[in-house]
Protein backbone atom coordinates (compact mmCIF):
# COMPACT_ATOMS: atom_id res chain seq x y z
CA UNK A 1 0.00 0.00 0.00
CA UNK A 2 2.69 2.41 1.22
CA UNK A 3 4.88 1.39 -1.67
CA UNK A 4 1.97 2.38 -3.93
CA UNK A 5 1.08 5.20 -2.84
CA UNK A 6 -2.30 4.76 -1.60
CA UNK A 7 -3.07 7.78 0.92
CA UNK A 8 -6.05 8.49 2.57
CA UNK A 9 -5.83 12.31 3.09
CA UNK A 10 -4.70 12.28 -0.79
CA UNK A 11 -7.78 10.22 -1.80
CA UNK A 12 -10.28 12.24 0.02
CA UNK A 13 -8.47 15.36 -1.49
CA UNK A 14 -8.70 14.37 -4.76
CA UNK A 15 -12.29 13.21 -4.00
CA UNK A 16 -12.87 16.79 -3.00
CA UNK A 17 -11.43 17.97 -5.42
CA UNK A 18 -13.49 15.89 -8.30
CA UNK A 19 -16.53 16.66 -6.47
CA UNK A 20 -15.44 20.87 -6.68
CA UNK A 21 -14.42 20.43 -10.09
CA UNK A 22 -17.87 19.17 -10.91
CA UNK A 23 -19.91 21.56 -9.02
CA UNK A 24 -18.33 24.26 -10.82
CA UNK A 25 -18.53 23.14 -14.20
CA UNK A 26 -22.12 21.69 -13.31
CA UNK A 27 -22.95 25.39 -12.45
CA UNK A 28 -20.85 26.94 -14.86
CA UNK A 29 -20.24 25.25 -17.36
CA UNK A 30 -22.34 22.16 -18.44
CA UNK A 31 -25.65 24.14 -17.43
CA UNK A 32 -25.15 27.18 -19.63
CA UNK A 33 -23.91 24.74 -22.23
CA UNK A 34 -27.04 22.65 -22.44
CA UNK A 35 -29.41 25.54 -22.40
CA UNK A 36 -27.34 27.14 -25.20
CA UNK A 37 -27.85 24.78 -27.07
CA UNK A 38 -31.48 23.34 -26.36
CA UNK A 39 -32.12 26.85 -27.19
CA UNK A 40 -30.21 26.83 -30.22
CA UNK A 41 -31.33 23.64 -31.17
CA UNK A 42 -34.96 25.05 -30.69
CA UNK A 43 -33.96 28.35 -32.51
CA UNK A 44 -33.10 25.81 -35.40
CA UNK A 45 -36.32 24.09 -35.59
CA UNK A 46 -38.11 27.01 -35.48
CA UNK A 47 -35.79 28.00 -38.47
CA UNK A 48 -36.80 25.18 -39.89
CA UNK A 49 -40.28 24.85 -39.63
CA UNK A 50 -40.39 28.61 -40.83
CA UNK A 51 -38.84 28.25 -43.71
CA UNK A 52 -40.47 24.81 -44.65
CA UNK A 53 -44.00 27.15 -44.13
CA UNK A 54 -42.63 29.82 -46.47
CA UNK A 55 -41.68 27.14 -48.76
CA UNK A 56 -45.07 25.64 -48.40
CA UNK A 57 -46.82 29.38 -48.46
CA UNK A 58 -44.69 30.00 -51.93
CA UNK A 59 -45.73 26.86 -53.01
CA UNK A 60 -49.62 27.67 -52.46
CA UNK A 61 -49.90 31.24 -53.58
CA UNK A 62 -47.64 30.26 -56.33
CA UNK A 63 -50.68 27.75 -56.80
CA UNK A 64 -53.10 30.19 -56.13
CA UNK A 65 -51.43 32.58 -59.07
CA UNK A 66 -51.48 29.92 -61.18
CA UNK A 67 -55.25 28.74 -60.41
CA UNK A 68 -55.87 32.31 -60.84
CA UNK A 69 -54.29 32.90 -64.46
CA UNK A 70 -56.05 29.65 -65.25
CA UNK A 71 -59.52 31.09 -63.58
CA UNK A 72 -58.81 34.45 -66.17
CA UNK A 73 -57.68 32.51 -69.18
CA UNK A 74 -60.83 30.12 -69.10
CA UNK A 75 -63.16 33.41 -67.87
CA UNK A 76 -61.61 35.22 -70.82
CA UNK A 77 -62.09 32.27 -72.87
CA UNK A 78 -65.80 32.45 -71.78
CA UNK A 79 -65.97 35.54 -72.27
CA UNK A 80 -65.42 35.59 -76.37
CA UNK A 81 -67.40 32.72 -76.82
CA UNK A 82 -70.11 34.32 -75.38
CA UNK A 83 -69.19 37.11 -77.19
CA UNK A 84 -68.78 35.55 -80.13
CA UNK A 85 -72.09 33.60 -79.66
CA UNK A 86 -74.24 37.02 -78.85
CA UNK A 87 -72.17 38.42 -81.97
CA UNK A 88 -73.71 35.23 -83.99
CA UNK A 89 -77.27 35.54 -82.09
CA UNK A 90 -77.60 38.71 -83.24
CA UNK A 91 -76.77 38.17 -86.18
CA UNK A 92 -79.44 35.80 -86.98
CA UNK A 93 -81.56 37.95 -85.28
CA UNK A 94 -80.63 40.85 -87.14
CA UNK A 95 -81.08 38.72 -90.34
CA UNK A 96 -84.40 36.72 -89.39
CA UNK A 97 -85.53 40.36 -88.76
CA UNK A 98 -84.66 41.55 -91.68
CA UNK A 99 -86.26 38.73 -93.52
CA UNK A 100 -89.13 39.25 -91.86
CA UNK A 101 -89.43 42.66 -92.66
CA UNK A 102 -88.49 42.02 -96.31
CA UNK A 103 -90.99 39.48 -96.07
CA UNK A 104 -94.02 41.99 -94.42
CA UNK A 105 -93.07 44.63 -96.72
CA UNK A 106 -93.23 42.08 -99.70
CA UNK A 107 -96.62 40.85 -98.04
CA UNK A 108 -97.83 44.65 -97.81
CA UNK A 109 -96.98 45.44 -101.34
CA UNK A 110 -98.33 41.80 -102.70
CA UNK A 111 -101.62 43.07 -100.48
CA UNK A 112 -101.41 46.42 -101.97
CA UNK A 113 -101.43 44.91 -105.30
CA UNK A 114 -103.88 42.58 -104.64
CA UNK A 115 -106.33 45.30 -103.10
CA UNK A 116 -105.39 47.77 -106.19
CA UNK A 117 -106.29 44.97 -108.52
CA UNK A 118 -109.75 44.35 -106.64
CA UNK A 119 -110.43 47.70 -106.29
CA UNK A 120 -109.48 48.40 -110.19
CA UNK A 121 -111.29 45.10 -110.92
CA UNK A 122 -114.55 46.54 -109.00
CA UNK A 123 -113.79 49.83 -110.81
CA UNK A 124 -113.80 47.93 -114.00
CA UNK A 125 -116.57 45.50 -113.42
CA UNK A 126 -118.61 48.45 -112.16
CA UNK A 127 -117.36 50.70 -115.63
CA UNK A 128 -118.16 47.27 -117.70
CA UNK A 129 -121.79 47.26 -115.80
CA UNK A 130 -122.31 51.17 -116.98
CA UNK A 131 -121.16 50.10 -120.03
CA UNK A 132 -123.00 47.25 -120.51
CA UNK A 133 -126.28 49.10 -119.71
CA UNK A 134 -124.78 51.77 -121.84
CA UNK A 135 -124.47 49.95 -124.96
CA UNK A 136 -127.62 48.06 -124.42
CA UNK A 137 -129.41 51.36 -124.20
CA UNK A 138 -127.95 52.35 -127.54
CA UNK A 139 -129.03 48.93 -128.75
CA UNK A 140 -132.34 49.37 -127.42
CA UNK A 141 -132.44 52.76 -128.75
CA UNK A 142 -131.57 52.07 -132.05
CA UNK A 143 -132.96 49.44 -134.15
CA UNK A 144 -131.45 45.90 -134.07
CA UNK A 145 -129.08 44.83 -136.93
CA UNK A 146 -126.16 42.87 -136.75
CA UNK A 147 -123.83 45.64 -137.68
CA UNK A 148 -124.85 48.04 -135.70
CA UNK A 149 -124.34 45.34 -132.52
CA UNK A 150 -121.04 44.59 -133.24
CA UNK A 151 -120.15 48.21 -133.76
CA UNK A 152 -121.37 48.97 -130.58
CA UNK A 153 -119.97 46.12 -128.60
CA UNK A 154 -116.36 47.04 -130.25
CA UNK A 155 -117.05 50.53 -129.28
CA UNK A 156 -117.84 49.55 -125.89
CA UNK A 157 -114.86 47.31 -125.91
CA UNK A 158 -112.77 49.91 -127.02
CA UNK A 159 -114.30 51.97 -124.42
CA UNK A 160 -113.58 49.73 -121.96
CA UNK A 161 -109.70 48.97 -123.06
CA UNK A 162 -109.39 52.83 -122.41
CA UNK A 163 -110.85 52.93 -119.57
CA UNK A 164 -108.15 50.01 -118.56
CA UNK A 165 -105.45 51.93 -119.69
CA UNK A 166 -106.21 54.28 -117.76
CA UNK B 1 2.26 29.13 -45.79
CA UNK B 2 5.07 28.47 -48.37
CA UNK B 3 4.17 26.84 -50.97
CA UNK B 4 5.81 24.62 -53.55
CA UNK B 5 9.32 24.04 -53.77
CA UNK B 6 9.87 26.42 -50.68
CA UNK B 7 7.67 24.19 -48.60
CA UNK B 8 9.17 21.14 -49.98
CA UNK B 9 13.01 22.92 -49.08
CA UNK B 10 11.67 23.44 -45.69
CA UNK B 11 10.41 19.74 -45.09
CA UNK B 12 13.80 18.66 -45.87
CA UNK B 13 15.65 20.90 -43.90
CA UNK B 14 13.53 19.90 -40.92
CA UNK B 15 14.07 16.23 -41.78
CA UNK B 16 17.55 16.42 -42.32
CA UNK B 17 17.62 18.24 -38.58
CA UNK B 18 15.31 15.75 -36.89
CA UNK B 19 17.39 13.16 -38.43
CA UNK B 20 20.94 14.70 -36.93
CA UNK B 21 19.22 15.24 -33.89
CA UNK B 22 18.54 11.59 -33.49
CA UNK B 23 21.58 10.25 -34.23
CA UNK B 24 23.09 13.13 -31.75
CA UNK B 25 20.50 11.26 -29.39
CA UNK B 26 21.40 8.41 -30.06
CA UNK B 27 24.97 9.20 -29.44
CA UNK B 28 24.18 11.18 -26.48
CA UNK B 29 22.07 8.62 -24.73
CA UNK B 30 22.35 5.84 -22.43
CA UNK B 31 23.22 3.62 -25.53
CA UNK B 32 25.31 5.31 -27.16
CA UNK B 33 27.15 6.72 -24.49
CA UNK B 34 28.14 2.83 -23.49
CA UNK B 35 28.96 1.91 -26.85
CA UNK B 36 30.61 5.08 -28.42
CA UNK B 37 31.99 5.98 -24.75
CA UNK B 38 30.74 9.72 -25.10
CA UNK B 39 29.62 11.61 -22.01
CA UNK B 40 25.82 10.87 -21.31
CA UNK B 41 23.73 13.75 -21.50
CA UNK B 42 21.06 12.64 -19.18
CA UNK B 43 21.76 11.18 -15.74
CA UNK B 44 19.53 7.95 -14.90
CA UNK B 45 16.16 9.02 -14.00
CA UNK B 46 15.20 7.75 -10.52
CA UNK B 47 11.43 6.58 -10.78
CA UNK B 48 8.94 6.31 -8.24
CA UNK B 49 5.10 4.78 -7.84
CA UNK B 50 4.25 6.72 -4.79
CA UNK B 51 3.69 10.77 -5.20
CA UNK B 52 5.96 12.96 -3.57
CA UNK B 53 4.92 14.97 -1.00
CA UNK B 54 5.76 19.34 -2.13
CA UNK B 55 3.96 20.65 0.33
CA UNK B 56 4.82 21.90 3.55
CA UNK B 57 8.42 21.66 2.95
CA UNK B 58 9.23 19.93 5.74
CA UNK B 59 7.24 17.03 4.93
CA UNK B 60 9.24 17.05 1.48
CA UNK B 61 11.98 16.83 3.20
CA UNK B 62 11.52 13.95 4.77
CA UNK B 63 9.91 11.82 1.92
CA UNK B 64 13.11 12.94 -0.22
CA UNK B 65 15.40 11.65 2.11
CA UNK B 66 17.48 15.00 2.75
CA UNK B 67 18.10 13.82 5.71
CA UNK B 68 20.14 10.86 4.64
CA UNK B 69 21.93 12.97 1.88
CA UNK B 70 25.39 13.59 2.88
CA UNK B 71 25.57 16.94 0.93
CA UNK B 72 22.83 18.32 3.39
CA UNK B 73 24.60 17.76 6.32
CA UNK B 74 23.74 20.73 7.42
CA UNK B 75 20.09 20.05 7.48
CA UNK B 76 20.10 16.81 9.02
CA UNK B 77 19.94 17.86 12.76
CA UNK B 78 17.43 20.38 11.42
CA UNK B 79 15.10 17.75 10.09
CA UNK B 80 15.78 15.53 12.31
CA UNK B 81 14.68 17.06 15.30
CA UNK B 82 11.65 18.74 13.65
CA UNK B 83 10.54 15.56 11.83
CA UNK B 84 11.71 12.41 13.68
CA UNK B 85 11.29 9.85 11.52
CA UNK B 86 8.15 7.83 11.31
CA UNK B 87 7.59 4.44 12.83
CA UNK B 88 7.22 2.44 9.48
CA UNK B 89 10.70 4.69 7.81
CA UNK B 90 12.74 1.55 9.17
CA UNK B 91 10.85 -0.83 7.22
CA UNK B 92 11.81 0.80 3.88
CA UNK B 93 15.11 1.38 4.83
CA UNK B 94 16.27 0.13 1.30
CA UNK B 95 13.89 1.91 -0.61
CA UNK B 96 15.03 4.94 1.07
CA UNK B 97 19.29 3.57 0.22
CA UNK B 98 18.21 3.61 -3.13
CA UNK B 99 15.93 6.34 -4.01
CA UNK B 100 16.73 8.47 -1.36
CA UNK B 101 13.14 8.84 -1.17
CA UNK B 102 10.49 7.34 1.58
CA UNK B 103 6.73 6.98 0.78
CA UNK B 104 4.27 8.85 2.71
CA UNK B 105 2.38 7.06 5.47
CA UNK B 106 -1.51 5.96 4.81
CA UNK B 107 -2.91 8.68 7.01
CA UNK B 108 -0.10 11.35 6.74
CA UNK B 109 -0.91 14.44 5.01
CA UNK B 110 0.69 16.73 3.00
CA UNK B 111 0.04 17.59 -0.46
CA UNK B 112 1.69 15.80 -3.38
CA UNK B 113 2.74 17.04 -6.78
CA UNK B 114 0.44 14.68 -8.23
CA UNK B 115 -2.14 16.43 -5.93
CA UNK B 116 -0.91 19.84 -7.68
CA UNK B 117 -0.86 18.38 -10.84
CA UNK B 118 -4.41 17.54 -10.59
CA UNK B 119 -5.77 21.48 -9.52
CA UNK B 120 -4.03 22.77 -12.15
CA UNK B 121 -5.92 20.42 -14.21
CA UNK B 122 -8.69 21.21 -12.73
CA UNK B 123 -8.46 25.04 -13.13
CA UNK B 124 -7.85 24.63 -17.08
CA UNK B 125 -10.92 22.32 -17.39
CA UNK B 126 -12.43 25.04 -15.38
CA UNK B 127 -11.55 27.96 -17.19
CA UNK B 128 -11.79 25.71 -20.98
CA UNK B 129 -15.40 25.47 -20.46
CA UNK B 130 -16.76 28.23 -18.10
CA UNK B 131 -14.59 30.51 -21.13
CA UNK B 132 -16.36 28.45 -23.82
CA UNK B 133 -19.70 28.75 -22.38
CA UNK B 134 -19.94 32.06 -20.94
CA UNK B 135 -20.75 33.98 -24.31
CA UNK B 136 -23.53 31.88 -24.91
CA UNK B 137 -23.33 33.39 -28.41
CA UNK B 138 -26.53 32.18 -30.88
CA UNK B 139 -23.72 31.68 -33.42
CA UNK B 140 -20.17 30.15 -31.65
CA UNK B 141 -17.39 31.79 -32.50
CA UNK B 142 -14.37 29.69 -33.12
CA UNK B 143 -13.24 28.65 -29.28
CA UNK B 144 -17.05 28.35 -28.38
CA UNK B 145 -17.32 26.14 -31.05
CA UNK B 146 -14.85 24.02 -29.80
CA UNK B 147 -15.64 23.32 -26.63
CA UNK B 148 -19.57 22.94 -27.51
CA UNK B 149 -18.31 20.31 -30.29
CA UNK B 150 -16.82 18.49 -27.40
CA UNK B 151 -19.49 19.23 -25.02
CA UNK B 152 -21.95 17.46 -27.78
CA UNK B 153 -19.75 14.90 -28.63
CA UNK B 154 -19.33 13.85 -24.93
CA UNK B 155 -23.38 14.15 -24.64
CA UNK B 156 -23.88 11.89 -27.99
CA UNK B 157 -21.39 9.54 -26.53
CA UNK B 158 -23.74 9.42 -23.22
CA UNK B 159 -27.21 9.12 -25.04
CA UNK B 160 -26.10 6.55 -27.12
CA UNK B 161 -25.29 4.33 -24.61
CA UNK B 162 -27.63 5.40 -21.90
CA UNK B 163 -30.68 6.87 -24.03
CA UNK B 164 -31.24 10.56 -23.91
CA UNK B 165 -32.91 10.88 -21.21
CA UNK B 166 -31.41 9.37 -18.43
CA UNK B 167 -27.90 10.71 -20.73
CA UNK B 168 -29.38 14.16 -19.23
CA UNK B 169 -29.08 13.32 -15.81
CA UNK B 170 -25.98 11.09 -16.05
CA UNK B 171 -23.92 13.44 -18.11
CA UNK B 172 -22.16 15.66 -15.53
CA UNK B 173 -20.47 12.90 -13.66
CA UNK B 174 -19.43 11.17 -16.58
CA UNK B 175 -18.33 13.86 -18.73
CA UNK B 176 -16.35 15.46 -15.59
CA UNK B 177 -14.84 12.04 -15.25
CA UNK B 178 -14.25 11.96 -18.79
CA UNK B 179 -12.73 14.96 -19.07
CA UNK B 180 -10.29 15.52 -16.15
CA UNK B 181 -8.84 11.45 -17.09
CA UNK B 182 -8.40 13.23 -20.48
CA UNK B 183 -6.93 16.82 -19.28
CA UNK B 184 -4.58 15.07 -17.03
CA UNK B 185 -2.84 12.85 -19.22
CA UNK B 186 -2.62 15.30 -21.94
CA UNK B 187 -1.61 18.72 -19.82
CA UNK B 188 1.13 16.51 -18.54
CA UNK B 189 2.27 16.07 -22.07
CA UNK B 190 1.54 19.74 -23.46
CA UNK B 191 3.20 21.14 -20.72
CA UNK B 192 6.47 18.96 -20.14
CA UNK B 193 8.97 21.08 -19.55
CA UNK B 194 7.14 22.75 -16.28
CA UNK B 195 6.38 19.03 -15.58
CA UNK B 196 9.66 17.56 -15.80
CA UNK B 197 12.32 20.37 -15.30
CA UNK B 198 10.57 22.52 -12.10
CA UNK B 199 10.95 20.60 -9.02
CA UNK B 200 12.85 20.24 -5.63
CA UNK B 201 15.84 19.10 -5.38
CA UNK B 202 19.60 19.44 -3.67
CA UNK B 203 22.29 21.65 -5.13
CA UNK B 204 22.76 25.07 -6.77
CA UNK B 205 22.46 26.02 -10.44
CA UNK B 206 24.55 24.28 -12.03
CA UNK B 207 25.19 21.23 -10.34
CA UNK B 208 21.11 20.68 -9.15
CA UNK B 209 19.71 17.74 -8.86
CA UNK B 210 15.54 17.18 -9.19
CA UNK B 211 14.37 14.73 -6.75
CA UNK B 212 10.98 15.31 -7.04
CA UNK B 213 8.86 17.24 -9.41
CA UNK B 214 6.70 20.37 -8.56
CA UNK B 215 3.76 18.61 -10.22
CA UNK B 216 3.56 15.03 -11.86
CA UNK B 217 0.32 14.07 -14.04
CA UNK B 218 -2.07 13.05 -11.48
CA UNK B 219 -2.78 9.75 -12.91
CA UNK B 220 0.46 8.33 -12.14
CA UNK B 221 -0.56 8.63 -8.84
CA UNK B 222 -3.30 5.64 -7.42
CA UNK B 223 -4.86 7.83 -5.18
CA UNK B 224 -6.45 9.71 -8.55
CA UNK B 225 -7.84 6.51 -9.99
CA UNK B 226 -9.01 5.00 -6.71
CA UNK B 227 -10.91 8.66 -6.40
CA UNK B 228 -12.22 8.50 -9.81
CA UNK B 229 -13.13 5.02 -9.22
CA UNK B 230 -14.71 5.28 -6.29
CA UNK B 231 -17.08 8.22 -7.41
CA UNK B 232 -17.77 6.06 -10.25
CA UNK B 233 -18.68 2.98 -8.48
CA UNK B 234 -20.96 5.22 -6.03
CA UNK B 235 -22.54 6.72 -8.68
CA UNK B 236 -23.48 3.67 -10.50
CA UNK B 237 -25.18 2.05 -7.22
CA UNK B 238 -26.81 4.92 -6.61
CA UNK B 239 -28.86 5.39 -10.16
CA UNK B 240 -29.07 1.68 -9.86
CA UNK B 241 -30.97 1.95 -6.12
CA UNK B 242 -32.59 5.47 -7.44
CA UNK B 243 -34.61 3.87 -10.68
CA UNK B 244 -34.25 0.70 -9.44
CA UNK B 245 -35.33 1.10 -5.77
CA UNK B 246 -34.54 -1.69 -3.23
CA UNK B 247 -35.25 -4.44 -6.04
CA UNK B 248 -31.62 -3.28 -7.37
CA UNK B 249 -30.35 -5.78 -4.67
CA UNK B 250 -31.99 -8.49 -5.48
CA UNK B 251 -28.58 -9.20 -8.77
CA UNK B 252 -26.79 -9.02 -5.50
CA UNK B 253 -28.77 -11.38 -2.97
CA UNK B 254 -30.82 -13.61 -5.29
CA UNK B 255 -32.07 -16.21 -2.71
CA UNK B 256 -36.01 -15.68 -4.38
CA UNK B 257 -35.51 -19.38 -6.34
CA UNK B 258 -33.56 -20.98 -3.99
CA UNK B 259 -36.64 -19.95 -1.05
CA UNK B 260 -39.38 -21.17 -3.32
CA UNK B 261 -37.46 -24.26 -2.95
CA UNK B 262 -36.32 -24.89 -5.82
CA UNK B 263 -32.55 -25.94 -6.36
CA UNK B 264 -31.90 -24.41 -9.39
CA UNK B 265 -31.85 -21.59 -7.28
CA UNK B 266 -28.49 -22.47 -5.60
CA UNK B 267 -26.90 -21.12 -9.12
CA UNK B 268 -28.75 -18.06 -8.38
CA UNK B 269 -27.16 -17.48 -5.21
CA UNK B 270 -24.11 -18.03 -6.92
CA UNK B 271 -24.30 -15.69 -9.40
CA UNK B 272 -25.64 -13.59 -7.51
CA UNK B 273 -22.42 -13.60 -5.26
CA UNK B 274 -20.60 -13.43 -8.51
CA UNK B 275 -21.74 -10.34 -9.89
CA UNK B 276 -21.33 -8.57 -6.51
CA UNK B 277 -17.99 -9.01 -6.60
CA UNK B 278 -17.48 -8.46 -10.02
CA UNK B 279 -19.21 -5.13 -8.76
CA UNK B 280 -16.73 -4.46 -6.28
CA UNK B 281 -13.60 -5.47 -8.65
CA UNK B 282 -14.47 -2.82 -11.31
CA UNK B 283 -12.68 -0.43 -8.62
CA UNK B 284 -9.36 -2.24 -8.93
CA UNK B 285 -9.34 -2.72 -12.32
CA UNK B 286 -11.09 1.10 -12.81
CA UNK B 287 -8.27 2.24 -10.17
CA UNK B 288 -4.81 0.08 -12.16
CA UNK B 289 -5.99 0.35 -15.88
CA UNK B 290 -6.05 4.41 -15.48
CA UNK B 291 -2.82 4.31 -13.14
CA UNK B 292 -1.04 1.56 -14.99
CA UNK B 293 -1.43 3.42 -18.01
CA UNK B 294 -0.31 6.93 -16.84
CA UNK B 295 2.63 5.57 -15.18
CA UNK B 296 3.63 3.41 -18.06
CA UNK B 297 3.49 5.94 -20.08
CA UNK B 298 5.15 8.60 -18.31
CA UNK B 299 8.15 6.09 -17.45
CA UNK B 300 7.60 5.14 -21.23
CA UNK B 301 8.35 9.45 -21.79
CA UNK B 302 11.48 9.12 -19.36
CA UNK B 303 13.32 6.27 -20.69
CA UNK B 304 13.11 7.16 -24.14
CA UNK B 305 14.48 10.34 -23.40
CA UNK B 306 17.09 8.71 -21.58
CA UNK B 307 18.04 6.48 -23.75
CA UNK B 308 17.31 8.77 -26.71
CA UNK B 309 17.21 12.46 -26.06
CA UNK B 310 15.83 14.86 -28.21
CA UNK B 311 13.55 13.74 -30.90
CA UNK B 312 13.03 10.21 -30.71
CA UNK B 313 10.23 11.27 -28.48
CA UNK B 314 7.95 12.47 -30.38
CA UNK B 315 6.51 9.07 -31.70
CA UNK B 316 6.06 8.51 -27.82
CA UNK B 317 4.56 11.68 -27.12
CA UNK B 318 2.01 10.98 -30.14
CA UNK B 319 1.04 7.61 -28.75
CA UNK B 320 0.57 9.23 -25.49
CA UNK B 321 -1.93 11.68 -26.50
CA UNK B 322 -3.52 8.73 -28.10
CA UNK B 323 -3.52 6.66 -24.77
CA UNK B 324 -4.43 9.58 -22.87
CA UNK B 325 -7.72 9.90 -24.92
CA UNK B 326 -8.19 6.51 -25.30
CA UNK B 327 -8.23 6.14 -21.04
CA UNK B 328 -10.63 8.84 -20.92
CA UNK B 329 -12.89 6.99 -23.29
CA UNK B 330 -12.46 3.91 -21.72
CA UNK B 331 -13.17 5.35 -18.30
CA UNK B 332 -16.15 7.25 -19.11
CA UNK B 333 -17.92 4.99 -21.26
CA UNK B 334 -16.92 1.90 -18.85
CA UNK B 335 -18.95 4.24 -15.79
CA UNK B 336 -21.74 4.72 -18.56
CA UNK B 337 -21.78 0.77 -19.62
CA UNK B 338 -21.97 0.17 -15.67
CA UNK B 339 -24.60 2.56 -15.28
CA UNK B 340 -26.95 1.13 -17.99
CA UNK B 341 -26.54 -2.47 -16.86
CA UNK B 342 -27.84 -0.94 -13.05
CA UNK B 343 -30.65 0.93 -14.02
CA UNK B 344 -31.55 -1.40 -17.24
CA UNK B 345 -31.11 -4.75 -15.15
CA UNK B 346 -34.69 -5.91 -15.09
CA UNK B 347 -34.45 -5.93 -18.81
CA UNK B 348 -32.14 -8.77 -18.89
Amino acid sequence: MVELGINLPLLIAYLVTFVILLAILYQFAYKPLMAAMDQRSERIQEGLSAAEQARQEAASSQAAIEEQLNEARREGQRLLDQAREASQRYRESEMERARQEAEAFAERARADIQRERDAALDELRASFGDLAITAAERVIRRSLDRQAHEELITQVLEEGESLRRG
Amino acid sequence: MPSGAAAKRVMLLAGVVMLALLIAGFVVGAIGSQMFGAPRFLAQPAIHLPPQPVFPISAAKESLGYSDYPKEAEEKPAADAEHPPAAGSADHGDAEEEHHFKPMGVTQFAITNTLLSAWLTSIVIILFFVLGARKRAMVPGRFQSVVESIFEGVLSFASSVLGPEMACKAFPVVATIFFFVLFNAWIALFLVPIYQAVGLGSGGLWDFELKAHLIRPAGTDVNMPLALALISFVFVEYWGIRVLGLGYFKKFFAFGNLLRGRPSGLIDVFVGILELISELVRIVSFTFRLFGNMTAGEILVVMITFLVPFVANIFVFGLELLVGLIQAVIFAGLTLVFLSLAVHHEEH
